[in-house]
């Protein structure tokens, strides 16, 4: 579980403060996603729940942080990590260098934090089949394309079976079946116990495999909401986010004052249909 | 297996006299093939003095590299890759486009003036090895001489060298002269002064009016290594005046040696977009800015 | 993708530990260089470094590549003390201020076939070994993971930056940067070249050591491998074996006995 109170940070020798007012709470086994334009903090927001703010980098950090009710700074580095895993946004600098074959790379972290290498083998070959990665298990993390290299980047840290997820886009490189299997696994992480929380702004896949998303615009967390009631909402164009295909489609339909201004915004293919559907045996 | 962790004070000392010993090795070795009997080299015969060049600066440079990369945090180690390319690929494109300096410390004095003479010294020795691996395993012997680089640029940052930009130039002239000076009894003893085809010719012109052969390659290296250092350590400076200063105050090393002057102070972050009022239990921890060094008005990342 | 020598290939040599090569090498340039005789030194490259290199099938690559980086220096040495060494006295002929000795031609000799015997032993161990079991080996034997790290993954981002160079290189030529004029003009023509690759550096490491530390890098427990390098007993005989002989050598030519 993660929770964050009134937590504001400004960046060593700054006087402003990048992040003011977060408040989140991401339960077990729930699913957490962030949308938010570019610039906005999602990054540092990330390192600040992996432990990585201010212990590593610096800064000034207010209010409360904590992951299954530790706070995350008191902890040292080594033991900070251990409870959450960080997947950062380019998987071109997840991949560590450190190995000449995938599944070294994937067992990196393994053999940092000292796991047995029968217990190694089983996990490296478990999450190569869990991300269907293991054709590439012998390649040089080097010769993937973006996509690949993603999914071993995804691979290394949630081999390292944390309980708190935080994934920093991660699915940018991935074509639209590649996400969505990434979200699926999540979902079946999540499942078992696991907390994620994901920065996103495939709004499409939040809406179906998120409990919650929050908005993050200057500086704060300015909504959060079940992902119907955030998508559908009419400020988001407003805080930089982008609503589903399917909503915007609905609300052009709205303004043209083709449908009725007081029926809920779809969200999704079927939601479409039937919002379009009643609207149209509606006239 | 890896060694162990735990006994990390145990470990602080073995390091540092690592680095120690090794230190000693090295100025021991030089000063022997400097001082030791030059009338046994004047007859041609260098008695024990190459099998000493080759095992005191290569066992020195080891013991320096591998005391020093256990206090190297994170960062800096990440960094050192990076760096190690940064002077392979300068140093063979200055090879390829003809130039007539090596070009090829860029990186191990970035390395030092940012993360300390220590990081410089891993750096340097690192890039050896892996010239040696990748280019040509004649780049091993002079490892030392990297090391050393490594280290002097570590400290003309710790020293001031790097807050203004005519200095720096002038560090690399010192810089420049005593890597002449450490490496000319390896040209003279391991390689006999053929280390290329101009070196050679500048060697052979000082022998031709008799000088010893040591004294042909130090001449040789004094002609060649200040120039290459002054230019490398100007285009540095270049680089590093050009870098937002927040990248640079990011290292430790440079906050505390204030390696590029004191600036202004900065007052404590002022919260004025609050939401809520502070709760009670609101902690605040504040780490690492302690340093004087400050940049005004740049914008965080996000 | 790694920039290194090796060549992949089915043999003894290939087989053998990666420690055990390394160790071998670093002795026997100890010995060339402790015992001095010149014969000693092409002795063992032709015993040793040629039916080894031969074996290993790498013979073709050691030829290439020891002409291209032993030839050139050969010739400057061959040049360098034959013609100018003022010690020499047993002179054969003589070119204005330079003179042909015997002393000079014997020093060339000794010189070389010390040089020749540390590059072609180097570029056998280079050519046999892969270069990621040597970093896991010697990680075993207990050198920090943080030196394999930073030789590793040297050796995996240099392809990228020579791209990214050749690239920068590329677009300046174009805007019409020029690699010619007199060697300080040229050197400031490379500041444009160096810039970006560094800014481009400072970027990515921030990223790249927090991405590590996620992963337990300097985490304090002891670490544990995942390849495990076969290192069987006679191997383990035959480097004690041969570093019992390059410390014997070195004693010896500190006692003065190969004089």
């Amino acid at each position: 579980m993660i929770e964050l109170r009134d937590v504001a940070y400004a960046y060593p020798d700054t006087d402003r403060y990048v992040l003011d007012g977060i408040d989140l709470t991401v339960a077990r086994g729930e699913v957490v996603g962030v949308v938010g334009a570019s610039g906005v903090g999602k990054t540092t927001l990330a390192k600040i729940i992996a432990g990585f703010i201010p212990n590593v980098e610096g800064g000034t950090l207010d209010g409360s942080v904590t992951v299954d009710t530790v706070p995350i700074s008191s902890l040292p580095l080594a033991e900070a990590v251990a409870q959450v895993g960080l997947v950062i946004q380019n998987p071109f600098n997840q991949i560590s260098g450190a190995k000449f074959t995938v599944r070294e790379e994937i067992a990196f972290g393994l053999e940092n934090t000292g796991v047995p290498r029968e217990e190694m083998i089983t996990r490296v070959s478990d999450v190569a089949k869990l991300l269907r990665i293991e054709h590439l298990l012998d390649r040089s993390p080097y010769a993937l394309s973006g996509g690949q290299m993603q999914l071993v980047a995804i691979a290394s840290v949630i081999v390292m079976g944390t309980p708190v997820l935080v994934m920093d886009e991660p699915t940018s490189q991935l074509d639209p079946g590649g996400s969505r299997m990434v979200f699926d696994i999540i979902s079946a992480l999540t499942d078992a116990g696991t907390s994620v929380l994901i920065f996103e702004h495939k709004v499409e896949l939040l809406r179906e495999h998120a409990d919650r998303i929050a908005v993050l615009a200057d500086g704060r967390i300015v909504h959060q909401d079940t992902p119907r009631a955030v998508l559908t909402d009419d400020r988001l164009e407003s805080w930089s986010v982008g609503s589903t295909r399917y909503t915007r489609a609905a609300r052009a339909a709205r303004d043209a004052g083709l449908t009725n201004p007081e029926a809920a915004l779809p969200v999704s293919l079927s939601d479409s249909t039937d919002y379009f559907t009643t609207q149209r045996a509606g006239r | 297996m890896s060694t162990s962790h735990k006994p990390v004070e145990a470990n602080k000392v073995r390091n540092r006299v690592f680095v120690a010993i090794g230190a000693v090795i090295i100025i021991a070795t030089y000063l022997y093939l400097v001082l030791g009997q030059p009338s046994e080299f004047a007859e041609g015969d260098f008695g024990q003095a190459s099998l000493i060049a080759i095992i005191g600066y290569l066992l020195g440079s080891v013991l320096i590299a591998v005391g020093t990369i256990h206090r190297l945090p994170t960062t800096t180690i990440a960094l050192v890759p990076v760096a190690i390319a940064v002077n392979i690929v300068v140093g063979q494109i200055s090879a390829s486009i003809g130039l007539p300096i090596y070009l090829d410390s860029i990186g191990t004095i970035l390395v030092g003036v940012l993360a300390g003479p220590a990081a410089g010294a891993l750096t340097g020795a690192l890039t050896n090895v892996i010239w040696g691996m990748t280019i040509s395993p004649i780049a091993l012997p002079f490892a030392v001489t990297a090391v050393v680089i490594g280290v002097l640029a570590g400290y003309a940052g710790r020293l001031g060298m790097f807050r203004r930009f005519y200095l720096a130039p002038i560090a690399g002239l010192i810089t420049g002269i005593i890597a002449a000076l450490v490496s000319s009894p390896i040209a003279a003893f391991i390689f006999g002064g053929a280390t290329g085809g101009g070196n050679g010719a500048i060697v052979a012109a000082f022998r031709a009016v008799g000088n010893s052969l040591l004294a042909s390659t130090t001449f040789q290296g004094l002609l060649s290594d200040p120039l290459d250092k002054v230019i490398t350590f100007t285009i540095v400076v270049i680089i590093l005046f050009a870098l937002p200063s927040r990248f640079r105050s990011r290292f430790p090393f440079v906050r505390e040696y204030n390696v590029f002057g004191k600036q202004s102070e900065l007052a404590a972050p002022t919260r004025a977009t609050r939401s809520g009022a502070a709760s009670t239990d609101t902690t605040t921890s504040t780490v690492g800015d302690d340093s004087a060094s400050a940049d005004n008005g740049t914008t965080p990342r996000g | 993708m790694t920039t290194t020598l090796y060549e992949d290939r089915e043999s003894v040599i290939h087989r053998l530990n990666p420690v055990t090569k390394l160790v071998a090498m670093l002795s026997i340039i100890i010995i060339v260089f402790a015992v001095q005789i010149w014969w000693v030194a092409l002795g063992i490259i032709v015993f040793v470094v040629v039916p080894a290199a031969v074996v290993s099938g790498t013979g073709g690559r050691l030829l290439s590549l020891s002409l291209k980086l032993l030839l050139p220096i050969l010739i400057v040495l061959v040049l360098l003390q034959g013609l100018f060494f003022p010690e020499g006295t047993t002179v054969l002929a003589e070119f204005g201020p330079a003179r042909v000795t015997v002393e000079g031609l014997m020093f060339a000799l000794g010189i070389g076939s010390r040089i020749a015997a540390l590059v072609l032993c180097s570029l056998v161990l280079l050519l046999t070994t892969n270069p990621a079991l040597l970093m896991t080996s010697l990680t075993q034997k207990g050198m920090s993971p943080k030196m394999s790290y930073v030789i590793s993954s040297t050796l995996q981002i240099i392809p990228a930056f020579h791209t990214r160079a050749q690239s920068i290189l590329l677009a300046q030529q174009a805007r019409g940067l020029r690699l010619k004029g007199n060697p300080l003009r040229r050197a400031g023509a490379l500041l444009p070249l160096v810039s970006p690759l560094v800014l481009g550096m400072f970027t990515d490491v921030e990223e790249r050591s927090t991405a590590m530390e996620a992963r337990g890098f300097s985490s304090p427990a002891t670490h544990t491998s995942f390849v495990i390098v076969d290192d069987p007993l006679g191997q383990k005989i035959a480097r004690w074996l041969i570093v019992a002989i390059a410390v014997t050598s070195v004693v010896l030519s500190l006692l003065g006995v190969f004089k």
